[in-house]
């Protein structure tokens, strides 16, 4: 029959019931929102990491140890890096600078009269501060009793730290050392993704005097410096290459690598690398949590079957009307499957408004930047729209099968 | 007379069995011919099998032993879609309880057997809006079912049973459930039915309704008892 007709009575019949219509699509409404609601928030803090690091980073090859097979999140482990492979790597051909990063044990930091509690400093290199990351004061100098903040770190004391001003660092074994404040650094821009990529206050230290992990270097033969991470800036261009010589020395040449266990992979990083796993890691979270939403759907479907065999018992007389006056039982069954497929509509439609809204109070209430996930707004109607056509299989079914004598006893 | 030559309904050795613990005898070896642009009236007690019997020529029901020929077409081998087909354009239909549906707007459920017939909207309604200003009812064509009288509901239900321009008009104690005024409306309309050509078979349990037709089929305890020629008919 002319699909557009058994669309206006389907209309006409919900419009008949609207509580109960309405009561029947709660179930599609919460799970498509909750869909939306996961699938938008996930976008949104994707995109907002993914961003951070593509926009400042691309340029970065990010040296460093990690348990082997564990593919997910990187994990810095040893000291491996010695000042030998520092060296080798800053000569290596696409690279610009060789920039390694320790960690100083600290217990806290002073400004004033407020202490706060920190764990751990990293120290690096003047060159990790490119006029581009500074948005105040100066890199520190190599030996200098100075410290380079970050905006974060700035606004973590009352009144904002900023350039000029001193703090004063209590050191693993509790020895306090006053330090200038001579930069502040942007938190978004410049950032290692290894650990800094959620945003955090950081403290920079210089290395020289403040780190002092050595190790014997194989293959110079005397103590050297050693690092657990080594950022190589590197020319945009000729990334994939740069990274490939870059991981030929550092698992053939490298002093890092007698310096590891087995099962300690030594990798190369580039900025793309990072955010594809960060991607997949997100993405793997939020289907799973789609997952969850899922089931709503399920109940929800349920809610639609339940209602739908209700819906053919009452209507046991029209059916039989129907059929009395031509209706194939494909007819019949055409007209609550339109009326399911628009229930789980009707539901979607109400149910991905409502998941943006809550999406969006999540972005807010977690500070990321909101970004819309449209495919899955399409995907979700679909998806209702099936949910009710599944759910309407069996009562439309029924009602097709229906004799049309029996139909017109039927009070 | 040739009578199944020019037959449009055959019914031939016709039973029909209700199996419910106990058997139920509706039909009982029934034969019956009505010829093209005859006019036939079925009268017998209550529970006799006269609905049954016209249940069977509309293709509403089937039967469990015997033949129901419609227009060429056997019934009691028909697929469903075939009786779909035969009730939604080979055959009109009225029944005692209008069966308007009560969603749909008089003009709507006049319409109703044109959308099973795959016409095209406006097409439907223009048929539809004749329908109901030949019946009388050209005034009530957006009125729902509970908006109109007993004898307007049953006037629909004709208009409806016209639609799709059936040569067979079956119609089941049509009267039965309005006033005698109304009533009688309703039987000049069938007498212009039957003018125009078409066949008609009519169930009742009122001896004046039935005499309006050419012969009076009478059924007792399912089965045909005697079969009348009436005035009526001998002209
Ligand atoms: N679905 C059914 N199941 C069991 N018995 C049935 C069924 N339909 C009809 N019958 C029986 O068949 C017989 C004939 O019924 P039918 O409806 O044809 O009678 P009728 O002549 O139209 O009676 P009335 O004048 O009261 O309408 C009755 O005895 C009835 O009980
Ligand atoms: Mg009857």
């Amino acid at each position: 029959m002319d699909p557009a007709e058994s669309v206006r009575m389907t209309v006409r019949s919900i419009r008949g019931h609207k509580l109960r219509s309405a009561l029947t699509v709660v179930g599609v409404v919460i799970g498509i929102a909750s869909v939306i609601t996961f699938a938008t928030f996930g976008a949104s803090v994707e995109t907002e990491i993914v961003g951070d690091i593509e926009t400042t980073n691309a340029g970065n090859v990010y040296v460093f140890a990690t348990a082997s097979g564990d593919d997910d999140f990187d994990r810095v482990l040893q000291p491996v890096f010695t000042e030998s492979d520092v060296n080798r790597l800053a000569a290596t051909d696409g690279v610009r600078a060789a920039l390694p990063r320790g960690i100083v044990r600290t217990q806290s930091i002073r400004h004033g009269n407020q202490t706060l509690a920190r764990q751990q400093v990293t120290a690096t290199r003047p060159a990790s501060f490119t006029p581009s990351v500074l948005v105040e004061g100066r890199a520190f100098e190599s030996g200098e009793d100075a410290v380079v903040v970050n905006e974060d770190m700035a606004r973590s004391f009352d009144g904002n730290l900023s350039a000029g001003e001193t703090v004063t660092l209590t050191t693993a074994d509790g020895e306090e050392r006053t330090l200038a404040v001579v930069g502040v650094v942007n938190g978004t821009r410049g950032e290692l993704p290894v650990s800094d990529f959620a945003r955090q206050p950081r403290v920079y230290v210089p290395i020289e005097p403040f780190y002092d992990a050595v190790v014997e270097s194989p293959s110079a033969g005397v103590r050297q410096r050693a690092y657990p991470q080594v950022t190589l800036v590197a020319d945009p261009r000729r990334i994939p290459e740069t990274q490939s010589a870059v991981q030929a020395y550092l698992s053939e040449e490298s002093d890092a690598r007698s310096l590891s266990a087995d099962d300690t992979d030594l990798v190369a990083r580039s900025g793309s690398d990072f955010v594809e796993q960060i991607s997949d890691v997100i993405e793997r979270i939020t289907r799973f949590v789609t997952g969850i939403a899922v089931i709503a759907l399920v109940v929800g479907a349920i809610g639609i079957a339940n209602v739908m065999l209700v819906s053919v018992t009452e209507r046991t007389r029209e059916i039989g009307i129907m059929k009395a006056v031509g209706a194939r039982n494909r007819d019949v069954m055409q007209i609550f499957l339109v009326e399911a497929a628009l229930l789980g509509a009707f539901g979607s439609l109400l149910g991905v408004p409502l998941g943006l809204v809550v999406g969006y109070a999540a972005t807010r209430y977690a500070e990321v930047t909101f970004s819309l996930a449209p495919l899955w707004m399409g995907l979700a109607v679909a998806v209702g729209v099936l949910v009710g056509v599944l759910a309407g299989l069996y009562p439309a079914w029924r009602a097709a099968r229906v004799d049309p004598i029996d139909a017109l006893r039927h009070e | 007379m040739s009578e199944t030559a020019n037959a449009t309904v055959v019914v031939d050795g016709v039973s029909k069995h209700y199996d419910l613990g106990g058997r139920v005898t509706a039909l009982d070896d029934v034969s019956l011919t009505l010829s093209k642009g005859s006019y036939t009236a079925i009268m017998g007690p209550s529970g006799s099998g006269k609905s049954t019997l016209l249940n069977l020529v509309g293709g509403l029901d089937t039967p469990s032993a015997g033949r129901v020929v419609v227009d060429g077409r056997d019934l009691s081998s028909a697929g469903e879609d075939e009786l779909a087909a035969v009730r939604g354009t080979d055959v009109g239909f009225v029944f005692q309880t209008f069966n308007l549906m009560p969603r749909l707007t008089a003009v709507e459920n006049v319409a109703l057997p044109l959308v099973f017939d795959g016409w095209d909207r406006d097409r439907r309604r223009e048929r539809a809006l004749s329908l109901l200003s030949d019946v009388g009812l050209g005034d009530r064509i957006d009125h729902l079912p509970t908006e109109l009288s007993g004898g307007q509901r049953q006037r629909v239900a004709i208009a409806r049973a016209l639609s799709t321009e059936p040569a067979l008009i079956l119609a089941d104690e049509p009267t039965g459930n309005v006033d005698t005024e109304t009533g009688a409306r309703i039987l000049d309309v069938f007498d212009d039915l039957h003018a125009a050509g078409n066949t008609l078979l009519l169930v009742t349990h009122e001896r004046h309704v039935a005499e309006r037709a050419e012969r009076v089929v009478h059924v007792e305890d399912g089965r045909v008892r005697s079969i009348e020629e009436t005035p009526e008919g001998t002209d």
